[in-house]
């Protein structure tokens, strides 16, 4: 049973902070609260950085949420006995800040799992009311717009954002200000906003949890955006397979509307802009930009060559500025606290935070957001719990059926852009999914091809062949039919296919297949050559043997769905393969451990 | 007046209108209500609060949806929100444990620390 602690002290452990010196400050309080007797009554919590680096080491004590900043070491001393004994916050230490994500602490930070993200595009994600606008403009909704109306010009604004050194968090990474750039400089008054929600990653939910837990950001974004390219219309194109998110998208329009902030003359402002929603089919391809762009003109979801990019020629032709839903949940704090102390989160060439849908087997899956730079590691030890049952870590996908996979040796991979593509995967939209060694690895290869293969929008022959003959050979390995060749078979079709073809689905649909040939050559051998299936997941690779200590109680014989196994009662029964189809009912029934599966 | 002003004087409107709902009650109470949350029951305790708030049962209780928090594992999540003390987060609420949630933790204060998100 648990006890609860009358004081949670929550010390960031950003790399600032670190370098500051945090650790020596975490001792000595650990030191004197055991002194002191008080470590029942209170709990040391760590957490990542908390986006207020200039003014660390930072300490934050619950409840009340106070802030200690340049906390020195013998400040300690004075904490303990004024705050935690007489319950009187130190003064002299505290200070205030009011970052738009702080709110998100107030409730959270004083907890493992959330203490070590950073939140700022889920920054209300989970604390306020999704449809109540009031809840919004309370924590200081729609001021970044109001900001931008009036007291920056259109290139101010985007200015900002290029100072941010905000990223696309679609899975390109293309600078943001710079595609702004390129879209306000076209001429014409005709310009659109586009917020890509057609989120088709398999187990990625990132959007679908912004857009439900905090729908008016993106539409402020959008609007902030629409105000510096000099757009007036902007479309949110989101599938209709995620009816909670269109309603609360929609109630958000018609609010946002009824109170000024969207529609004519936005707050008294000669700024007009309005927002529509265009539902998707859930075709993954209609993700890639210039499927998107076709699907809301009304054609089939096919994507084109780019140049020329959307920023020149988009939806029907005019520049239009395509975002994804995280970048623009980014755009409203970028603006409010500037874009000066956004590019103090994150790493030299990544800024800022990076949202995950944490799954797989690992303890804690979640969806979390984390400071570029995070280590593979400190996400999935730290953040999600390590893995269940002490299994081993066999492997991390990264960026879901664009993505590779990378073995355990990359656990200390920071994350961003560039160090995740240099180990062999990407970033993507955000999906993060954990191996263990109870998966196969050709296994999870197949699964991602199957869905490309029945994905591929058909239009460029590259990928609708290439994808396709990768999954079947896939199938024959994961079947018992592989042959000598496969694996160079397999690493010449992919390499092809990303090379020939049109667009993001092609290039990127071989990185499963050879990511995992790169790391796990040698359980595609096996597979081929051995016939064997070590992680025992690919079932027709599996001999089901009885060995001689079994005692013939028939047990296994009772349960075998196709009669497969014979043999009179207390005498040792035998499996026919031929009649077998590896379900492993035997197995788990047995209870002399006289089965073996190899 | 400037759009900056404007979006002032809705704030305070905004920030009024939440009051007179009753947010400085004593304790607030939080139930996730996204996608995930729901369909792992959440509009099951949704509606135990709900009902409870109706009938009278707890009073001075601000009663709130919210989206998702990324507890996946732990869902569907609720909070009580009380002044000067800690957030209480709870996970894996049934209706039958927000039951318990509001005599034992509503009505009598005790916090149910086996349930906890910690």
């Amino acid at each position: 049973m648990r006890t609860m602690k009358d004081y949670i002290i929550t010390i960031c452990n950003g790399t600032t902070c670190l370098n500051n010196g945090v650790r020596l400050l975490h001792d000595i309080l650990e030191a004197q609260l055991e002194k002191a007797g008080l470590t029942d009554r209170v709990k040391i919590n760590i957490s990542g950085c908390l986006g207020m680096c200039n003014k660390g080491p930072i300490l934050i004590v619950y409840p009340g949420y106070t802030i200690y900043g340049n906390v020195q070491k013998e400040d300690v001393a004075e904490i303990i006995e004024e705050h935690v004994l007489k319950n009187r916050p130190v003064a002299r230490l505290a200070i205030q800040e009011d970052h738009l994500f702080n709110r998100f602490f107030r409730i959270f930070g004083d907890t493992q799992f959330f203490g070590k993200q950073l939140r700022i595009a889920l920054r209300n994600c989970g604390i306020i009311d999704p449809e109540n606008i009031d809840d919004y403009i309370a924590l200081r909704g729609y001021e970044a717009l109001a900001k931008v109306l009036t007291e920056m010009s259109s290139q101010e604004v985007i200015d900002e954002i290029k100072k941010s050194g905000l990223r696309g968090r679609g899975g390109g990474g293309f600078p943001a200000g710079t595609k702004w750039q390129f879209t306000a400089n076209q001429p014409g008054d005709c310009k659109y906003v586009i917020c890509n929600a057609d989120e088709g990653d398999p187990g990625a939910f990132m959007d679908r949890s912004a857009i439900e837990g905090d729908p008016h950001t993106i539409l402020e974004g959008m609007a902030i955006g629409g105000y510096a390219i000099g757009a007036k219309k902007g479309i949110i194109y989101i599938r209709a397979e995620y009816p909670l998110a269109v309603q609360r998208l929609r109630k958000a329009i018609e609010d946002a509307r009824a109170h000024n902030l969207l529609g004519d003359n936005i707050l008294g402002s000669d700024f007009c802009f309005d927002i529509e929603i265009r539902l998707g089919a859930g075709a993954f391809v209609c993700g890639e930009e210039t499927a998107l762009i076709r699907s809301i003109e009304g054609h089939r979801g096919t994507p084109r060559p780019r140049p020329p990019y959307p920023s020149v020629s988009g939806l029907f032709g005019k520049p239009t500025l395509i975002n994804n839903v995280e970048t623009w949940a980014n755009v409203p704090v970028i603006i409010l606290d500037g874009g000066n102390w956004f590019s103090t989160v994150g790493t030299e060439n990544s800024k800022g935070t990076k949202v995950f849908a944490l799954a797989g087997k690992v303890r804690n899956t979640g969806l979390i957001e984390v400071p570029m730079g995070t280590t593979l590691r400190e996400i999935i030890y730290g953040v999600g719990g390590g893995l269940p049952d002490n299994k081993e870590l066999k492997a991390i996908q990264t960026g879901g059926p664009s993505g590779g996979c990378l073995p355990a040796e990359y656990l200390d991979t920071p994350i961003d852009y560039e160090s995740l593509a240099k180990a062999g995967s990407i970033m993507g939209s955000g999906g993060m999914i954990v191996i263990d060694e109870d998966s196969c690895m050709v296994d999870i290869a197949k699964f991602f091809l199957e869905f490309t293969q029945d994905e591929s929008c058909g239009k460029c022959t590259p990928c609708r062949e290439g994808t396709k003959r990768m999954f079947e050979i896939l199938t024959r390995i994961t079947e018992g039919k592989g042959q000598a060749g496969d694996i160079e078979k397999l690493e010449r079709l992919g390499n092809m296919t990303k090379k020939a073809s049109l667009c993001g689905l092609g290039q990127s649909a071989p990185n499963p297949v050879l990511s995992t040939i790169r790391n796990f050559r040698h359980e595609y051998e096996e597979h081929i050559h051995q016939k064997k299936c070590r992680a025992g997941v690919c079932t027709a690779l599996l001999v089901y043997t009885i060995l001689d200590k079994c005692v013939g109680c028939g047990a296994c014989k009772r349960v075998c769905p196709v009669d497969a196994i014979t043999g009179d009662k207390k005498t040792m029964h035998r499996i026919d393969p031929d009649k077998c189809i590896r379900c492993g009912m035997c197995m788990t029934k047995c209870k002399f451990e006289a089965i073996t599966r190899a | 007046m400037t759009p900056l002003e404007k979006i002032k004087k809705k704030r305070a409107e905004s920030v009024n209108r939440i009051l007179s709902k009753g947010y400085l009650s004593t304790t607030r109470v939080y139930v996730g209500m996204a996608t995930c949350e729901i369909a792992a029951g959440s509009g099951d305790v949704m509606q135990v609060f709900r009902e409870a708030i109706d009938k009278g049962e707890i009073k001075d209780v601000y009663l709130s949806q919210k989206g998702c928090a990324g507890r996946c594992n732990l869902e569907p999540t609720v909070e009580v929100v009380a002044a000067g003390k800690n957030p209480i987060k709870y996970g894996k609420v049934t209706a039958q444990r927000a039951r318990e949630i509001i005599t034992r933790h509503i009505q009598n204060g005790e916090v149910i620390t086996d349930w906890i998100i910690d």
